[in-house]
């Protein structure tokens, strides 16, 4: 079996390896470091020259044949809420914290079957509130709460 | 030693310390509880608050998160069997029986006694053997402190077990990768940062723990499709524990083997990168050899010194897994490796001069593991049948807190929008490993190692005048790089010389 789980973790990390190993080329070395045993440069093209000989070597030697396979997993859901997150990310600080964290477990929530609206109210916006709370009153961490249309400073 | 300890009661014992400990066993219990997390994700999700405290209130936090966790993860194994991690899978061989026969209140209770034990007395062994090797150490120069490193890592993955030792490798190495992004520390050069501002710090160490256990872990249990049925049964074993009592005669039994679990869990935690699975592991097959053969035909079926042996001996070997850390400054474990991290974070850089420099810091940890083991005893074990509802809690509700908790965790302390998704990237990536049945606690090792390896590296070869001869000249760091040499390819050769030696048998005498 060719692509089993070993040979295509191995081909990842040797793809990996080898953009590491061309980046590695790419940093600048000072003219005094020139001739030194030891630069910038010297740990990362021992551990490029490490990484690729040891993916090559899982790949020609596997330890687990199984082959790998997506079947049985809900991958488009994981998919979703890698985009959920990524989203959450650009929206939590123009959309405030509030706002912002609520919806993302409302959405969460929902995406996992939850499907009573008051459920997931009742859930989400207490707890980011005491979260919040907490925070800032508990921990003097500062979040911006509210979204940039409520703040009335004009900030985004 | 005498002052040390007064100084680590002084510091441990204050009101405000004492609620840390309570706090973290609660907390450490609750997310080890939690099937698919373990103390490393659990740790790091505590990073974020212990970074806002004093360095030994944090250190003391994040300590008594991790027994907690591990006591967490014993009771998901024994009431449901689904061990939070590695360490308790022992326990479920005979803990689940136990549960499933109506006896749940008494094996949570022969785990809690044993983990206590075994927590404790290992914690007398730590107080001797740290300020000893600490007091060692101190002799070492940078090319034994890289030789130790190399052994450190080379022992994780040689501990990473069978078929397992490439790919763990390679994860070891793909964490030294990862710690060389950001700017080299002695010239001030942008390395991998792809032109990018937010790289140019390198890539925070919390991120990458919070992306590739906590993140990934949800991400896994969203990806697995979860059996509802399953988990309603799981509900109602969590809800009937029955009595908590053991008898005189489980006592007896139970005695001898803490005895010799917490010294064999110690011993095998303190060696870099074995860690507390295999010290219960190890302990589980001790004892089953030692029972005879009526006892030990129990086993499996709800044996006492069954669960007591590896309880007793992960909780030693975690509490060992500290000296490698507290008196060398590396780290055992992934969990050890985590709270490095944090100890770096403050500005503390653990190894021999702590002990010195920062007595406080050294003792009242190695205090505090008593206390927490006492609180765990004391408070944790009562509140058990309480705290086990947290198992009630329906995965459609708890699987986006995990998440929500991971990022914001890393969001708190950069308040950089870049690290989340950094994470995303991270995620999905260890996800993907994790798939393939990669490792990625040595990935984590291999991160947290990296920075300091290139130093001591770097140093090494400035006092010997650019030159590689260290490697063999000085007699220390030779024999760690020859024991480092010996763990990698020992457990590579056996099975070619198992084969060689069963061709041999098989073939006819040549005499």
């Amino acid at each position: 079996m060719f692509l089993s789980k070993d040979r295509l973790g191995g081909l990842l990390l040797l793809i990996f390896c080898l953009i590491y190993a061309w980046q590695s080329q790419n940093i600048r070395l000072l003219p005094f470091q020139l001739n030194s045993a030891f630069h910038a440069r010297t740990m990362p093209e021992m551990l490029a020259a490490l990484g690729i000989g040891l993916s090559i070597l899982i790949m020609i030697f596997p330890s687990n044949k199984e082959r790998f396979t997506l079947s049985g997993l809900n991958w488009p859901l994981g998919l979703a809420f890698l985009v959920l997150m990524s989203i959450y990310g650009f929206t939590v600080r123009p959309f405030g914290f509030l706002l912002s964290t609520s919806l993302f477990l409302m959405v969460g929530f929902a995406m996992l079957g939850e499907r009573n609206i008051l459920k997931l109210l009742l859930v989400a916006v207490p707890l980011v509130v005491a979260f919040w709370a907490l925070m800032n009153y508990g921990l003097s961490v500062f979040i911006e709460p509210l979204p940039f249309f409520l703040r009335g400073d004009g900030n985004a | 030693m005498l002052d040390g300890v007064l100084i680590g009661l002084a510091t441990a014992f204050s009101v405000q310390n004492i609620i840390f400990v309570i706090m973290g066993c609660l907390v450490g219990t609750f997310i080890g509880m939690l099937p698919g997390l373990g103390p490393m994700s659990a740790i790091a999700l505590m990073i974020p608050i212990a970074a806002s405290l004093e360095p030994s209130a944090g250190i003391i936090l994040m300590a008594a998160v991790y027994y907690g966790a591990i006591f967490g993860g014993s009771t998901s194994s024994i009431l449901i069997n689904a061990p939070g991690v590695a360490s308790t899978v022992a326990t479920s061989f005979d803990g689940y029986p136990l549960a499933k026969s109506g006896k749940a209140g008494k094996a949570l209770a022969i785990a809690a006694y044993s983990s206590f034990s075994g927590g404790v007395i290992a914690a007398l062994m730590l107080l001797v053997a740290a300020p000893y090797l600490a007091s060692v150490s101190l002799s070492f120069q940078s090319t034994d402190y890289f030789a130790l490193m190399v052994l450190g890592l080379s022992a994780v993955a040689a501990f990473a077990g069978k078929g397992q030792v490439l790919k763990a490798l390679l994860m070891t190495v793909l964490g030294l990768m990862l710690s060389t992004v950001g700017t080299d520390q002695t010239v001030g050069v942008p390395r991998f940062t792809l032109g990018m501002i937010d790289l140019v710090d390198g890539i925070s160490f919390l991120l990458l723990v919070m992306a590739t256990f906590a993140l990934s872990e949800a991400l896994m249990a969203i990806i697995k499709k979860v059996d509802e049925s399953k988990r309603d049964a799981e509900r109602k074993a969590a809800s009937e524990l029955g009595s908590m009592a053991v008898s005189k005669d489980e006592v007896k039994e139970m005695v001898p083997v803490i005895g010799r679990s917490s010294v064999l869990g110690f011993f095998i935690g303190v060696l870099p990168g074995a860690g507390a699975t295999i010290a219960s592991f190890l302990a589980y097959g001790t004892e089953q050899r030692i029972a005879g053969a009526e006892k030990g035909k129990l086993f499996g079926k709800g044996s006492v010194r069954g669960l007591s042996a590896p309880e007793t001996a992960n909780n030693a070997a975690a509490t060992g897994s500290f000296v490698p850390l507290l008196t060398l400054g590396i780290p055992g474990s992934g969990t050890t490796a985590i709270m490095l991290g944090a100890l770096i974070g403050y500005g503390i850089q653990p190894g021999p001069r702590l002990y010195i420099d920062q007595p406080d810091v050294f003792w009242s940890v190695i205090v505090s593991m008593w206390l927490g083991n006492i609180v765990l005893l004391i408070l944790n074990l009562p509140l058990i049948p309480y705290i086990a509802r947290v198992l009630a809690i329906p995965s459609r509700f708890l699987l986006p807190l995990i998440l929500f908790f991971s990022l914001i965790g890393v969001y708190f302390v950069s308040f950089n929008t870049f690290d989340i998704q950094l994470m995303v990237l991270f995620g999905l990536a260890a996800t993907v490993l994790r798939l393939l049945s990669f490792s990625l606690a040595p990935m984590i090792l291999g991160f947290i190692l990296g920075g300091m390896m290139e130093e001591n590296l770097r140093r090494a070869l400035l006092i010997n005048n650019d030159s590689w001869s260290f490697l063999w000249e000085r007699g220390l760091t030779l024999t760690i790089l020859l024991i480092a040499a010996a763990c990698l390819f020992v457990p590579m050769l056996t099975p070619i010389f198992a084969k060689m030696r069963q061709k041999t048998k098989g073939q006819p005498s040549a005499d």
